[in-house]
C-alpha cells in the first residue's frame, strides 16, 4: 500500500525494456500507425485505463484491508452502474431541474448520478460485508481472514449478485443517455466528453482518496489496520469497524466506476466479470495491494490493450490484459511497485 | 539496596494507593491451546510490578488477555473497579489500559510522528494530541530529533521508545510493557529503565513482562514469577532477588550480583 518504486534487479528492467521496445516497434511498423491514431488510442487507452484503475484501487484496497482478494468486485462495479442509471432514469424527465439550471441541465443530473452510485454502493459494500463475510472470520478472532473460505465466498456471492441483477434489471443492455454536451477538440482531436468525464473523475477519486489515506485521522486509521490488526488494536482503534469501512470505500469506488462507464458503453447485467478480471490484471501490473500500483497498472493494461486491437488485431482485444499480466509476472513477479518498506532488524 | 536502586534509575518514591488490576483465576490460550492455568495477579496503584517467567510460560498471554487481544475462557479481569475481560480491545484502551507491544510492533512506513499520532487515536481533541505530544518528545528527546523519518529506519532501542511513547500518548492509568529489553545493548537497557521509572514517578501504574530478571527485579517493587501458566513465587522485589527457587530457576543459580 505504501510502497516504493522497485529499483533494483537490473536484469529484470533490461528484459521488460527490451519487450517494451519489441512492443512498440511492431506497433508502429502497422500500416495504421500515424499521429492521428495515435493520439486517439491513448485517449481512449487511458480512460478505459482509469476504470481498470478504479476498480484495482478497490481490489487492492479490499487486499490490504482484509488479506483477501475479492472477487465480487466486478459485480458491485455492475450494480453501480445500474444505481446510477436507475438514478437517471428517475430524474431524467423531472423538469424542474431543467427549468432551474438550463445550462448544466445534464451535468447536474450526471453528477448526482455519481454521487449515488458512490453513497448506495458504499452502504451496501458495508452491507455485504457485515452480513456475508464477516461471519466467516469468527473463527479467526473477528477480523483475521482464516483459509479459503472467504475467497469462495466471493465467487459465490459473484454468481448470486449477477442473477439478482439479472432479476431486476432483465439481461437487455439498456443505453445510458446521458446528455454531456458536444464533444470537445483537445489537440485537433474530437473527443466524446464522457472520456474526458471518465479521465477527470476518475483521477480525482484517486486522488481523494489518497488526501483521504493520507491527511485524516480515519485515514490514519485505516492505514494502520491494513499494516497490523493487532497493533491496530492496542491503539484503540475500533477494527471490525473499520474493516467494514474499507469494504465500504472500495465498493463505492466501484459504483462510481460503473457510473462512468455506462455513458460510453451500455449497462449490462454481465459487464463486472471481464471488468472484475482486467482490474486484476492492473492490480497485479502495478503491485499487489499498491494503491498508486493500480491506478499505474490500469492505465498501463488500457493504453496496452486499446494499442494492441489498433494495431495488432482487433479481434484478440479480451486477451491483452491477460497476456501483458503474464509477462509482468514473468519478469517483475512484484508489479512495478511491488516491494513493501522493510524493518531494518 | 534502595540506595543502589535510586542511583541507578533516579529517584524513586512509593506513592501507592488501592489496586488499579487484579486478575482473578485467568483461564486462557490460543485456539485450543490453554497457555494459562489460573493465574493471580494484583497491582497496586503507581507501583511497578515486574512479571517474570521462562519462554513459554505464559507471561505475554497474560498481557494479550489483559488487553483483550484474546478472549479469556475463565476467571476475571478487574481493572479500576471494572471487569473488562469481556471488552473489546479498543475499549479497554479507552479505560486507560495499554499494552505496549515489542519494539518491532510499530507502523514501519509511517513517520515518527504518525506513528505516536495513532498512539493518541482515541483522544477526541487536537490539543490534548499536540501536548501529549510534547510529554512524549520530553521523556524521548530522541525521538523528536527524528520525528519526520519513516519508523523502519529507526534503530533497536529508538523503535522501543517509539512503542513505549505511543503507548503513553492516549493518557492511560497504567500501561503494560512486553520484553522493553528484548534485543537491545545494556547501555540503551538502562536508559529506558530510567524513562519507565520516570513515568511512574509521573503517576502512571507499570507492569513490566522481563526476561532480563535483574534489572526488573531491581526497577520494580513487587514481583511475580510464572511457570506452566500458573504464578509460581511472588513477592516483594528485594526478597524475590535472594529467593532460592527464583535464583535456580531464573538466575542460573549464582547469587544475584547487585
Amino acid at each position: 500500500m505504501f510502497n516504493k518504486l522497485r529499483i533494483g534487479k537490473k536484469g529484470e528492467n533490461i528484459i521488460f525494456g527490451t519487450f517494451v521496445l519489441l512492443y512498440i516497434g511492431w506497433c508502429v511498423n502497422s500500416p495504421d500507425m500515424n499521429i492521428e491514431s495515435l493520439k486517439s488510442v491513448l485517449t481512449i487507452g487511458l480512460s478505459v485505463g482509469i476504470i481498470y484503475g478504479l476498480v484495482a484501487l478497490g481490489i487492492s484496497l479490499i487486499y490490504t484491508g482484509l488479506d483477501v482478494v475479492n472477487f465480487s468486485h466486478g459485480e458491485f462495479f455492475m450494480i453501480g452502474a445500474f444505481a446510477g442509471l436507475t438514478m437517471f432514469n428517475l430524474l431524467g424527465n423531472q423538469d424542474w431541474i431543467f427549468n432551474i439550471f438550463p445550462d448544466a441541465y445534464g451535468w447536474i443530473i450526471y453528477v448526482v448520478c455519481l454521487f449515488t452510485a458512490f453513497v448506495s454502493m458504499g452502504l451496501f459494500g458495508v452491507f455485504i460485508e457485515r452480513v456475508f463475510l464477516r461471519p466467516l472470520t469468527k473463527k479467526g478472532g473477528g477480523y483475521t481472514v482464516a483459509g479459503m473460505g472467504i475467497i469462495i465466498c466471493g465467487f459465490g456471492l459473484s454468481v448470486v449478485l449477477i442473477n439478482v441483477a439479472y432479476l431486476i434489471w432483465n439481461p437487455v443492455a439498456k443505453p445510458f443517455p446521458a446528455e454531456l454536451g458536444l464533444p470537445m477538440e483537445i489537440g485537433g482531436l474530437f473527443l466524446p466528453i464522457t472520456y474526458i468525464w471518465m479521465i477527470v473523475v476518475g483521477l480525482s477519486v484517486a486522488a481523494g482518496l489518497w488526501f483521504f489515506l493520507n491527511k485524516t485521522k480515519m485515514g490514519l486509521g485505516i492505514r494502520a489496520v491494513a499494516y497490523s490488526k493487532d497493533v491496530s488494536n492496542l491503539v484503540g482503534i475500533n477494527v471490525p469497524l473499520y474493516i467494514s469501512i474499507i469494504f465500504g470505500i472500495a465498493c463505492a469506488i466501484a459504483g462510481i466506476g460503473g457510473t462512468l462507464v455506462g455513458p460510453t458503453y451500455q449497462v449490462v447485467v454481465f459487464m463486472g466479470y471481464i471488468i472484475l478480471m482486467k482490474a486484476f490484471a492492473a492490480a497485479v501490473v502495478g503491485g499487489f495491494g499498491n494503491l498508486p500500483g493500480a491506478i499505474v497498472g490500469g492505465f498501463t493494461v488500457g493504453i496496452f490493450e486499446t494499442a494492441s486491437s489498433f494495431y495488432i488485431s482487433g479481434s484478440h482485444k479480451d486477451l491483452y490484459a491477460f497476456l501483458l499480466m503474464i509477462v509482468v509476472l514473468m519478469i517483475k513477479p512484484t508489479g512495478f511497485f511491488g516491494v513493501q518498506v522493510k524493518m531494518k532488524a | 539496596m534502595s540506595m543502589t536502586n535510586s542511583y541507578i534509575f533516579g529517584k524513586s518514591e512509593k506513592k501507592i494507593g488501592g489496586r488499579l488490576l487484579k486478575i482473578d483465576q485467568l483461564i486462557s490460550g490460543y485456539g485450543s491451546v490453554q497457555i494459562l492455568n489460573g493465574a493471580n495477579m494484583k497491582v497496586e496503584k503507581q507501583s511497578i510490578v515486574a512479571l517474570l517467567g521462562g519462554n513459554g510460560t505464559g507471561k505475554s498471554t497474560i498481557l494479550r488477555a489483559a488487553s483483550g487481544l484474546i478472549r479469556s475462557w475463565k476467571g476475571t479481569i478487574e481493572f479500576n473497579g471494572e471487569q473488562i475481560q469481556n471488552l473489546p480491545a479498543h475499549e479497554i484502551v479507552g479505560k486507560g489500559l495499554v499494552q505496549v507491544t515489542q519494539g518491532k510492533d510499530v507502523f514501519p512506513a509511517m513517520s515518527v510522528t504518525e506513528n505516536l499520532k495513532l498512539g493518541g487515536f482515541i483522544l477526541k481533541s487536537k490539543q490534548q494530541l499536540s501536548d501529549n505530544l510534547e510529554k512524549v518528545y520530553n521523556y524521548f528527546p530522541r525521538l523528536n530529533e527524528r520525528k519526520d523519518q519513516l519508523a523502519a529506519t529507526l534503530s533497536g532501542g529508538e523503535l522501543q521508545m517509539l512503542c513505549i511513547g505511543r503507548g503513553l500518548m492516549s493518557n492511560p492509568k497504567m500501561i503494560m510493557l512486553d520484553e522493553p529489553s528484548a534485543a537491545l545493548a545494556p547501555q540503551i537497557v538502562l536508559d529506558i529503565f530510567k524513562n519507565i521509572n520516570r513515568i511512574r514517578q509521573d503517576g502512571l501504574t507499570v507492569l513490566v513482562v522481563e526476561q532480563n530478571v535483574r534489572m526488573a527485579l531491581l526497577l520494580a517493587d513487587y514481583g511475580y514469577v510464572i511457570k506452566d501458566g500458573v504464578i509460581n513465587v511472588e513477592g516483594d522485589s528485594k526478597k524475590l532477588m535472594y529467593d532460592e527457587s527464583v535464583k535456580e530457576s531464573y538466575l542460573g543459580g549464582t547469587k544475584a550480583n547487585v
